[in-house]
């Protein structure tokens, strides 16, 4: 394994100094790693030049193999190889049977829901599996770029419902990665399109990956990127067009459909070979066994038909989301290895009347896009010049009376959002209140996703109806909900971080870092410490320079002098080994500049006006 | 910031006719300032204090854009808040409710996916004559409760333009 490079205590990089950030697009089939390099955003590769890597690990007994060698076992190993790991990503056992699909996995209940899979180093949940595969990346990254990242932009279907993101997360967390941003893949490859390469206006992304379809309608407007409206399937992609000739490969050599997991293997590496021959070839010869067939691309046609029209429909619903017409939308870019199939092209073309974009390679657009991101998050570009606004895909809501779901944020509403709902009890004396959070479209909530459920207790006896519960949603910028709830005239509270019913237990995040810290021979306690003194140094540089910049104007005498006193405290421990008093402090001083923090955004909100106003008179 | 009104924080005067292009461009100035991508590196503290005002934000112009809730947003302003039942009797417009939902049952029941387009254009003027009507009498208080009765109105025919888009989606399948 590489060594990493890690700053001094004291030696963190200087604020001008350019930050490591990376953009990461950790995809169903494949996975990659791009950064900005002297202004060019571009994959890396890896040691032999490649840079794809395959989404696929292979549990061996003392070993784990990440990408081609780990894909290239699948057939010959496939109790221990896992491949399209995103599927099942914040998804239950029950989900997962319900793909529609044989699976060659041994899989386990785990405390928390979440499926487990049995491989020769034991249970594996798909968010270590996804950790594993991100391991690899931030090594490749750490190597090439040659320093230690400040972290990484990660993409994630635009469909992906909270339980899935918050499992996308977790997997960074184990593999030792700061999160910058979750960012919607569609977004990440508008930002490559837009900024590389000028578009504007009103643009579709129509983005067909090895597992997720997603569809994006945006507004490109100087350096802005809003999101109008997105839509799509989370079980629809390339895999289902490999999945479709295999079957037919069933049917036609006359298999049994109870196939050995090893034969299923073989037979969806059959399908997606022939899949990718018939994008430039008429038809193409299968073997399997004693069997051989003919494969034309008129056939494969009509057997991808039914999925293909499935993404189309998705798309004329997103378009009407935008409050638009189809026949405004003045560029579609394809995006995703699927997109090379010449019938998913003609199809996308017809429906929007205009030859879909492909000039940057779909397979790589998603990272590009997303370390452009990534390099603004990390202070390397200056904010002026990119914004983007998204949206949440589906509507987040409340289980009431009945098993009706109360929607509280319909589907795409620009994040971060907070909105409020007053509910009231139903029976006299009702001291709780179940809350049950749901997201989806659809009015029963038996037909939508249960995120989370919490109660509040406590409710002072009441006639039924009297007591005002408000519940508030907060979905924040990577689209993660937090949900709180609130009797008002008696000031009772319950709130929760939603953490997904498929989610990982906290228990089980402890173990599995516990793990990967020993599986880097990474050093658990000198983390913690570690992450206490960058915390430290990030508010000790922000208060510094706000209290320089602004301190005359915003603070009185008595206030800079309380700030000041903390700052030296706080300088005092950070270089010393005590993480604990670390913590508190950087916590003390947190609060005691509380406010002047909330009057300096406030004074940068009027500037912005004021700004505008001095312009609009010069013009 | 929390306790500024939707058109102080734009610094807009108050008025249901609103520049819209003024709106939105105004509204990307200040997500630039208060946007949580511009905080991605700072404190803990920070990060959620801009979270909660760029929530605030795009609150703010979620109403303001949006011309149901910008009207009745205006009459709370003048300390008319409205309850969430309709308890104002509207038998004029009753009618009218009755013949569009009739209308939207048929071409549902017909499956007419040509009859939507004419339906929608219908709905759009019917919504332009409401907000014409409501700019001229809102901020006379002897007109409260027309303006109240106008408000209901824009909320039926929204609610209206949502069910047609479920139609459809429905025959989209």
């Amino acid at each position: 394994m590489a060594l990493l490079q890690i700053a001094e205590p004291g030696m963190a990089a200087k604020p001008h100094q350019r930050k490591l950030a990376v953009g990461i697009d950790l995809g169903t089939t494949n996975s990659l790693v791009a950064a900005v390099r002297s202004g060019v955003s571009e994959p890396l590769p890896d040691e032999q030049g490649d840079v794809i890597l395959p989404s696929a690990v292979r549990y061996l007994e003392n070993a784990i193999e990440v990408g081609m060698v780990a894909k290239q076992s699948a057939a010959e190993d496939p109790f221990n190889t896992i491949l399209s790991v995103k599927r099942f990503m914040g998804r239950g056992l029950a989900d997962i049977k319900q793909l529609g699909e044989q699976l060659p996995y041994r899989f386990a209940d785990g405390e928390s829901h979440m499926p487990f899979i049995e491989t020769a180093q034991g249970l594996k949940s798909p968010v270590e599996v996804s950790a594993d595969i991100l391991r690899v990346l931030r090594t490749r990254a750490e190597k090439t770029l040659g320093g230690e990242l400040v972290g990484a932009v990660i993409t994630v279907p635009a469909y992906f419902d909270d339980a899935q993101r918050q499992a996308t997360k977790d997997a960074a967390r184990l593999a030792g990665l700061n999160v910058l941003r979750l960012l919607n893949e569609p977004t990440a490859a508008a930002v490559a399109y837009g900024l590389d390469r000028g578009a504007e206006g009103l643009i579709a992304i129509y983005d067909l990956g090895g597992g997720t379809f997603d569809i994006s309608i945006l507004r490109l407007s100087k350096g802005v990127f809003e999101v109008l409206a997105t839509g799509g399937d989370s079980a629809l992609g390339g895999d289902d067009f490999d999945h479709a000739i295999a079957t037919w490969v069933i049917e036609q050599a006359g298999l049994s459909t109870n196939l050995a997991p090893s034969q299923q293997r073989q037979l969806l590496q059959l399908g997606c070979a022939a899949k990718e021959q018939l994008s430039t070839q008429a038809s193409v010869t299968l073997n399997y066994g004693d069997w051989q067939g003919e494969l034309t691309r008129e056939h494969f046609e009509i057997l991808v038909e039914p999925l293909i029209a499935r993404s189309l429909k998705a798309c004329r619903r997103a378009v009407r989301d935008s409050g638009c017409e189809l026949d405004e939308v003045k560029a579609v870019v394809m995006v995703g290895g699927s997109t090379r199939v010449p019938q998913v092209r003609s199809a996308v073309a017809k429906l929007f009347g205009r030859e879909p974009l492909t000039d940057i390679d779909p397979d790589k657009v998603v990272a590009i896009g997303a370390a452009i991101q990534a390099d603004t998050l990390a202070g390397n570009r200056g904010g002026e010049e990119l914004l983007l606004l998204d949206v949440i895909p589906l509507s987040l809501g409340l289980e009431t009376m009945g098993g009706l779901m109360e929607k509280i944020i319909p589907r795409n509403t620009t994040i971060p959002v907070a909105r409020a709902q007053d509910f009231t009890t139903y029976k006299d004396g009702q001291s709780a209140m179940m809350i049950h959070v749901l997201q989806g479209e659809r009015e029963l909530v038996k037909d939508a996703r249960s995120l989370a459920r919490f109660e509040l207790r406590g409710i002072p006896p009441m006639v039924a109806g009297a007591a005002k519960i408000r519940v508030t949603f907060q979905v924040d910028a990577d689209g993660l909900l937090s949900v709180s709830a609130r009797e008002l005239s008696s000031g009772v509270e319950a709130s929760i971080q939603v953490k997904p019913s498929y989610g990982l237990t906290d228990g089980e995040i402890a173990r599995m870092l516990q793990d990967s810290f020993q599986y880097a021979g990474d050093d658990m306690s000198a983390r913690v410490l570690r992450e206490h003194q960058v915390e430290a140094r990030r508010l000790l540089e922000a208060v510094q320079a706000a209290v320089t910049e602004d301190g005359d104007r915003l603070l009185d005498a008595e206030e800079r002098e309380v700030i000041t006193a903390e700052i030296g405290k706080l300088k005092d421990l950070v270089d010393t080994s005590d993480a604990s008093a670390i913590e508190t402090q950087t916590k003390r001083l947190s609060h005691v500049t509380d406010a002047f923090a909330a009057r300096r955004m406030d004074a940068s909100i009027k500037a912005a006006l004021a700004g505008r106003r001095l312009n609009e008179i010069e013009e | 910031m929390g306790t500024l009104c939707h058109f102080a924080l734009f610094e807009i005067k108050p008025a249901f006719k609103l520049d819209l292009e003024q709106l939105s461009s105004r509204y990307r100035e200040l997500a630039r300032t208060v946007h949580p991508d511009r905080f991605a590196d700072a404190p803990e503290r920070e990060r959620r204090q801009v979270l909660e005002r760029a929530a605030q934000l795009n609150e703010a112009y979620h109403v303001l854009k949006t011309p149901s809730r910008r009207a009745r947003y205006l009459l709370s302003l003048k300390g008319l808040e409205m309850s969430v039942e309709a308890t104002i009797q509207d038998p004029e417009f009753l009618l009218q409710q009755m013949q569009w939902r009739e209308e939207l049952e048929e071409l549902q029941e017909a499956g007419d996916v040509d009859g939507i387009a004419p339906f929608k254009q219908r709905l759009k003027k019917s919504q332009a004559e409401l907000e014409t009507e409501f700019d001229s009498c809102w901020e006379h208080s002897s007109k409260q409760e027309t303006a109240e009765r106008l408000v209901r109105r824009m909320q039926f025919l929204d609610k209206l333009s949502s069910e047609v888009r479920q139609l459809e989606e429905r025959l989209d399948d």
